[in-house]
């Protein structure tokens, strides 16, 4: 019994330390530039099939790794650069659909590049090793995507605090004219947050990738199972949805195994609208997300 | 420059066809509308069907988008309710399909206004997320209720045109039958054409009703600012309930005639995620806030679909990998260039590109 819930317990962390990595990348946007990036999970899969096709062209593990990264980075970089740049200033709907229309279009350029049939992600560990925590076993894999997660976020809010890029890009978000007057390349910055948010999902996407699941050209509809996670935590708040992925990750794996059998034909597939479900009920105490800013209103 | 004639009387502001613009364009569309079903092959007999289904469905999203301003990933969700509703009616109690439709609206209304005080409190992207939540837990809903809608196999959806007697020789209803008029053969997709063209138009004129009526108006003031709209004595949570209500009506009317045209429904796709962004598209495509914009970039978005597959069947042999992609995915691409490209040089949509051929003719021989 305890030792289930500790199985489910942290493979839930895992799952949720990936749709930690896609929220930060939502947010870290939409803090700079107030675009709600709906083709974040498309960038994800790109990251992962990068990942595969790095790794099979014998590119060893971790160098394929920081090229998947980096190359998803600069593809992200190279759309704020192409298409949303030209947006600036326009209503924030205009923005966020454009994406999704970006996000459609990555996704047709990755069927067509690598094709529709899945693929298994390469790990450097044995592919399905486990570790025995008490009776528990738990795949490396979910451990290693917690880690990673981990010192990635870790990492994201040393960069913010305490270095000079962070707190330009604090700046930006808060006020782009002002920090425009003030000598912070406005424009830089906001290619420089793309790129974190690539980096983010790539390395979302290779973990997610791994076994029990696969590479394929859907891995990308992940995103709309973060989104929850973005929203809860609050749009403009990073921690809050690094907070909100982790909860949203460990509630879905336990109502897939403790909610899902009690609800009967209603339980079937339950755990996949639950986030949702968890999401609208807190909304509807606080509408603007646990950590989100109320905005005041003048007429 | 002008677009229209200066209005010197209240009444010229409410004319229906206010210039002779209008009046031109309307006695070139009727002819046209109405041979059409005789000349198209059945392959764009199809696309005119779907061309007024998605009409009526993007007036709905429209209303909600386009005049109050809430932003909805969730229209999927209605067009679902109202397919499945008119399917249902019609296997469990014979209804005939022409009741069915209405009824289709009324219940997606009442789904819609139950949403629309979530609406009152959130605001912009959290609404859109909220309601991209209500199309997965309808769905949801959907498959996990299997005795009405059959779970993910599908339902077909009977097309009776009075209630069937016991034991009546056409389980599916008798609409579909051919209809000999004189020595004219009405098909089942001609009679659907031109029942669907009188709920398209319909649905139009409603739509510019509510436009140019205190409603519209109230909701387009909510859109652009709704603290200023409340201080002039506009009640927004009002506009933004019965925009959601009429939307919601609006798409379960689409839905119940999507379920009409297809004979024969699943859950998802094709109401999932993917259908309310193209009722996005449409009215981005179209200009968001216009009724014109509802229809024409509802016409041209079905059109599409066909093209792109000549398109794409012209380009394959000399572009390699294009041979990857299902022709839904080949009309997907073209699409996200179109809007995409749109977005960035033409915000106001088609809408806008008419007003400047209109623009151009009006001050003829001048170039401004």
């Amino acid at each position: 019994m305890i030792s289930q819930l500790i199985q489910l317990v942290i493979s839930g962390l895992a799952l949720g330390a990936i749709y930690a990595l896609i929220a930060l990348g939502f947010v870290v946007i939409y803090r700079a530039s107030e675009v709600f990036n709906f083709a974040q999970g498309e960038l994800l899969s790109t990251g992962a099939f990068l990942m595969v096709a790095l790794c099979g062209a014998g590119v060893p593990w971790v160098l394929a790794l920081i090229g998947s990264m980096v190359l998803t980075g600069a593809l992200a970089a190279g759309i704020e650069r192409a298409v949303m740049r030209p947006l600036i200033g326009r209503p924030i709907f205009v923005s966020a659909i454009l994406t999704i229309f970006v996000g459609f279009f990555l996704r047709a350029m990755v069927i067509i590049v690598w094709g529709v049939e899945p693929r298994g992600m390469p790990t450097p560990w044995e592919t399905t090793a486990v570790v025995e925590l008490g009776e528990a076993r738990v795949l490396w894999n979910s451990i290693g995507s917690v880690l990673a997660g981990l010192l990635t976020l870790g990492a994201f809010f040393a960069l913010i605090r305490y270095t000079k890029l962070g707190v330009a890009m604090r700046a930006a978000s808060a006020d782009q004219e002002a920090s425009l007057a003030h000598g912070i390349p406005v424009g830089r910055i906001l290619g420089t947050t793309w790129f974190l948010a690539g980096t983010f999902a790539a390395l979302g996407g290779v973990f997610l990738g791994m076994f029990p699941s696969s590479v394929d050209a859907n891995i990308g509809l992940i995103a709309l199972r973060a989104f929850p996670a973005v929203i809860l935590g609050g749009l403009e708040s990073a921690g809050g949805a690094v907070l909100a992925a982790l909860i949203l990750g460990v509630l879905e794996v336990l109502a897939q195994a403790y909610l899902n059998p009690v609800l009967g034909d209603f339980g079937h597939n339950f755990h996949g609208v639950f986030p949702y479900l968890v999401m609208i009920l807190v909304l509807i105490v606080r509408p603007y997300g646990l950590f989100g800013h109320q905005e005041v209103k003048r007429a | 420059m002008p677009t229209r004639p200066l209005l010197t009387r209240y009444e010229d502001d409410l004319k229906l066809f206010p210039d002779r613009w209008n009046k031109i364009g309307i006695a070139i569309a009727i002819p046209i509308l109405l041979a059409y079903p005789f000349v198209a092959s059945s392959q764009w007999l199809t696309v005119g069907n779907l061309a007024w289904v998605t009409v009526v469905g993007s007036i709905g999203m429209m209303m909600l988008t386009g005049f109050s301003g809430q932003i909805s990933l969730g229209h999927a969700a209605f067009l679902a309710l109202g397919a499945y509703t008119t399917a249902i009616l019609g296997e469990q109690l014979g209804l005939p399909f022409w009741m069915g439709i209405p009824v289709s609206g009324f219940v997606a209304a009442a789904v819609g206004l139950a949403i629309g005080p979530f609406a009152l409190r959130l605001e912009g992207l959290y609404l859109a997320i909220v309601t991209l939540g209500l199309l997965f837990l309808v769905n949801h809903t959907l498959h996990s209720l299997p005795e009405l809608t059959h779970g993910s196999i599908g339902i077909s959806v009977p097309m009776h045109t009075w209630f069937p007697a016991d034991g009546s020789p056409d389980p599916m209803g008798t609409f579909a039958k051919p209809l000999v008029l004189g020595g004219l053969t009405v098909s089942f997709e001609q009679k659907l054409y031109f029942f669907f063209l009188a709920i398209a138009i319909v649905a139009t004129y409603l739509g510019v009703n509510v436009q140019r009526s205190n409603t519209g108006r109230s909701m387009m003031a909510v859109r652009d600012h709704d603290v200023a709209a409340a201080v002039m004595g506009v009640h927004p949570a009002r506009a933004k309930v019965i925009s959601f209500g009429m939307s919601a009506f609006f798409a379960g009317v689409a839905g119940a005639m999507f379920a009409c045209q297809q004979q024969y429904v699943t859950i998802e796709p094709p109401f999932d995620l993917n259908m309310s962004v193209q009722y996005i598209a449409i009215i981005v495509l179209g200009g968001v806030g216009t009724i014109f914009g509802a229809v024409w970039g509802a016409l041209v978005f079905v059109a599409l679909s066909p093209l792109a597959e000549k398109l794409f069947d012209t380009l394959k042999p000399h572009v390699p990998l294009l041979g990857g992609l299902s022709s839904a995915q080949q009309a997907t691409l073209l699409f996200s260039l179109i809007v995409v490209g749109f977005l960035i040089f033409e915000p106001l949509g088609l809408f806008g590109m008419w007003l400047r051929i209109k623009r151009y003719f009006m001050a003829w021989p001048f170039k401004y």
